[in-house]
């Protein structure tokens, strides 16, 4: 009985098996990879998508999708960059709450406006947000008058390029402010999904539009909310990355949208809808990050990295597949 | 006469169930012969076995007096079975003519011969005597429409056994009668035809010959001439006394909690007044396309309509959207629990929380607590069989999710209940069941207003019954009136006869 419960609790959760495995694999082949720089470097580069991923659960759990949150980050960073460069010098605080407030609003009018098309115009989420992949690009670059933002008060980069915790084996700080602030929302977003009644209604739109409907739930409100959500996030990625480079750039996070759909999906989100969990997403997340690390301390061509994933999607997509059809038959 | 389909010594074990044992039926060219039993009977799943889609554990299937060993459900049509299934598997964006002819395409080379395909189209359809355009999309035709089609599929492939899995389960009287036309034309044509059906009144319309199933065996074969609906239900369930079934007895009848005047919306229905009394079970009987789901829609706050007004205890009501009829205690269990009942992929628990979730939450937050003691609660009481409220509601037979929504609005303690064809696709025992749990519920207090198409049980549960026809209520009667010719009088009956 024991044993059984043991098979079951790993193959509920595969991804967490896989991702030690791959640590070890990694931290076999290389021994830097368990150092604490790598440790933290990895951490750091797991958080605009971590971000992403959390906020796009909401959208693909809903049954529809966001694939438009690359190009909003550019648009939050260029925004950012630009208020902060009108501001000029500013301290710490100024720059959080310019970092942080320009994502928020950003965020919900972009959210606002994808979540109005999708919920009240009836537009296909797909189509709806692949028009403002190139629209919010497009802006990106005009705001930013074509080339980045920069100049900018040292200040901006609070929010990415910041360490705390000083000591003597880090002069420069241990944890970035990035984590930090990445953790904060993701388990926000976590508890949003999971505890709260607006989640349950997420999952009870994602899996049913018509019976959510008839139990009394605003199906287009919760649909808007989640893209809003979504947005907003996405924005907070963008705030993130401006702050880490310390100026506006506008051609930031193309094609992580790919990315973003990815660790949903090896995190076992259904694009379908009705199904997914955030905190299982930042396995995905973990799994994408620590294959690009490990491949990079190994010297391992970036294009190659792009061809590992997308085989290890296929792979995890397949898995799903066979282990739902193996519970639907028993 | 030789039988054209034998099925020998059947047995089919899934992992923890048999789902048949030793089952030996011949099936007659020419004959309707029909399978009936509750479901999980085993019905199902000889049916299925028949078409190659399961495999038999044990025994065999003849064809022709041939052994069948088909690899996959293609074989099976190729060789002459055919199966119309319960839900329509018609192809919406396709034409008449492509459907018919769907995976064995006439052809000219390699391209499709379209011209050929709806000239063959239009001969089938010509000597089953339909009038449907060949050219038309499916999505546009009627239920009815789309089933002929199917029917039309199997005619062209000259299929020698034909099985009709619940054909009737969504249409109205009038298209029942243009598919038995059908049947007895395949039948004149010596097509062996396999008629599975929870409606005793068909069986005896168009079948010859019945299979009585229980628990997976083969309880008894009967000549349809030589027996009558009480023996076979008797054989079905495995109990004689039949007066208890639907367990009339007297309630309280109190004062009206309900009222609706000059509801109107288009064409759909027009100038609805009726009134609900507390304790009261009000029928809505009517052909399907009546209007009497859309009326309901409209009330609950599902759907818009043009005007009328409603009373709640004697206070005008207004509701915009479900959430408004729910706060007033409104529960709805709707025609169709796969596509608006159950969130299927979810478990019981969170199925019977959620129209409850915001009037027992805190700041927003799910009160898990109050959920899962409310569906233990229920599932004891309704007696749900599940192994326990975490079982995904899909994985639950159709009476047991039937209860599952009942649960729901009990659980949002509806004071009254609208039941949209409550016991459609549940076997015996289940209906018998949930009607004893209707009349709880309005023996408590309740009131509930039923819509059924299922004219013994309009009458068998009824205090009072509303008539609809074409948008219009054509009748009231009450219990002491009612027959199954005063419905169907009122039902039918058009305006200027």
């Amino acid at each position: 009985m024991k044993n059984f419960d043991i098979k079951k609790a790993i193959s509920n959760n595969v991804i967490v098996v896989f991702l030690i495995l791959l640590c070890l694999f990694f931290g076999v082949m290389n021994h830097n990879f368990f150092s604490s720089i790598n440790i933290m470097n990895l951490l750091s580069q797991m958080c605009v998508n971590a971000l992403l991923a959390s906020g796009l659960s909401f959208a693909i759990i809903l049954g529809g999708i966001d694939i438009s949150v690359g190009s909003q980050m550019a648009v939050t960073g260029v925004v950012a960059a630009l208020i902060a460069s009108k501001i000029g010098s500013m301290n710490t605080i100024t720059a959080l709450l310019v970092l942080i407030l320009t994502a928020i609003v950003i965020g919900c009018i972009t959210g606002g406006i994808i979540g109005s098309l999708i919920a009240y115009g009836g537009l296909i989420p797909m189509i709806c947000t692949l028009a403002f992949l190139t629209m919010l690009r497009g802006l990106a670059y005009i705001i930013s008058g074509g080339g980045p933002i920069y100049g900018l008060d040292s200040n901006f980069g609070c929010l990415g390029a910041r360490r705390l915790i000083v000591t003597e084996s880090f002069p420069n700080g241990m944890i970035p402010t990035s984590v930090i602030f990445t953790v904060i929302i993701v388990c926000l977003m976590h508890f949003l999904l999971s505890k709260t009644i607006y989640g349950r209604h997420v999952f009870a739109v994602g899996s049913n539009k018509n019976v959510a409907h008839l139990a009394g739930i605003d199906v287009k409100k919760v649909t808007l909310i989640g893209h809003i959500l979504c947005a907003v996030t996405a924005s907070m990625a963008g705030v993130v990355t401006a702050s880490k480079l310390q100026n506006g750039q506008p051609n930031i996070g193309e094609g992580y949208e790919m990315f973003a759909i990815a660790s949903c999906v090896l995190g076992g989100t259904s694009l379908i809808g009705g199904r997914g969990s955030v905190a299982r997403a930042m396995f995905g997340v973990a799994v994408i990050a620590v294959i690009n690390n490990g491949m990079n301390l190994l010297n391992i061509s970036a294009y190659w990295q792009k061809v590992v994933i997308g085989g290890i999607i296929i792979i995890a997509v397949l898995a799903d597949t066979l282990q739902q059809k193996r519970a639907s038959k028993n | 006469m030789d039988a054209c389909l034998q099925v020998k010594n059947i047995s089919k074990t899934f992992p923890g169930v048999k789902a048949l044992s030793d089952v030996s039926i011949d099936f007659f060219p020419g004959e309707a012969h029909a399978l009936v039993g509750e479901n999980g009977a085993g019905k199902s799943t000889l049916i299925k076995i028949i078409a190659s889609v399961y495999t038999a554990t044990e025994g065999k299937v003849y064809l022709d007096g041939k052994e069948c060993a088909f690899r996959s459900p293609r074989e099976a049509i190729d060789a002459g079975i055919s199966v119309i299934q319960q839900e329509l598997s018609i192809a919406p964006d396709l034409t008449v003519a492509q459907n018919i002819f769907l995976g064995c395409e006439p052809r000219k080379g390699i391209c499709l011969d379209y011209k050929r395909m709806e000239q063959d189209a239009q001969k089938v359809l010509d000597d089953m005597e339909l009038n449907i355009d060949v050219k038309a999309y499916c999505r546009d035709l009627t239920a009815a429409e789309q089933q002929m089609v199917e029917i039309a599929k199997v005619v062209s492939k000259n299929s020698k056994v034909v099985i009709l899995d619940e054909p009737t389960s969504s249409l109205s009287e009038k298209e029942i009668e243009s598919l038995f036309v059908q049947v007895r034309r395949m039948k004149a044509n010596g097509v062996a035809v396999i008629y599975v059906t929870h409606r005793m009144k068909e069986l005896f319309e168009i079948c010859d010959r019945v299979t009585i199933f229980r628990d997976g065996c083969k309880m008894k074969e009967m000549m349809i001439a030589d027996t009558d609906e009480k023996e076979i239900v008797a054989n079905m369930i495995g109990r004689s006394n039949l007066t208890d079934y639907y367990n009339r007895h007297e309630h309280p009848i109190g004062e009206e909690v309900f009222r609706v005047e000059n509801f109107s919306k288009g064409s759909v229905f027009k100038n609805i007044n009726f009134h609900l009394n507390k304790g009261e079970i009000l029928g809505f009987y009517g052909l399907v396309g009546a209007g009497r789901t859309e009326t309901m829609e409209a009330i609950f706050g599902a759907a818009s309509h043009d005007s009328g007004k409603m009373y709640l205890h004697g206070e005008e009501i207004v509701f915009h959207k479900p959430s408004d009829a729910i706060r007033k205690k409104i529960g709805f269990v709707t025609e169709d629990r796969r596509r608006t009942g159950l969130l299927l992929e979810k478990p019981i628990y969170e199925n019977v929380g959620l129209p409850s979730l915001p009037a027992h939450g805190k700041r927003g937050l799910v009160n898990t607590q109050w959920e899962k003691e409310v569906s233990k609660e229920y599932k004891e009481k309704l007696a749900i069989k599940a192994p326990d409220i975490s079982t995904i509601t899909a994985n639950l037979s159709g009476g047991n999710q039937q209860k599952v929504i009942l649960a729901k609005w009990l659980a949002a303690n509806s004071e009254i209940m609208i039941l949209d064809e409550p016991t459609r696709g549940i076997d015996v025992n289940a209906k018998s069941e949930f009607y004893a749990l209707m009349y709880q519920f309005v023996e408590n207090g309740g009131s509930i207003i039923m819509i059924s198409s299922e004219m013994p049980e309009i009458i068998g549960i009824s205090d009072r019954v509303y008539v609809m026809r074409e948008g219009e209520i054509s009748g009231e009667l009450f219990s002491n009136e009612l027959s199954e010719q005063a419905l169907i009088f009122s039902a039918s009956i058009t305006s200027d006869s």
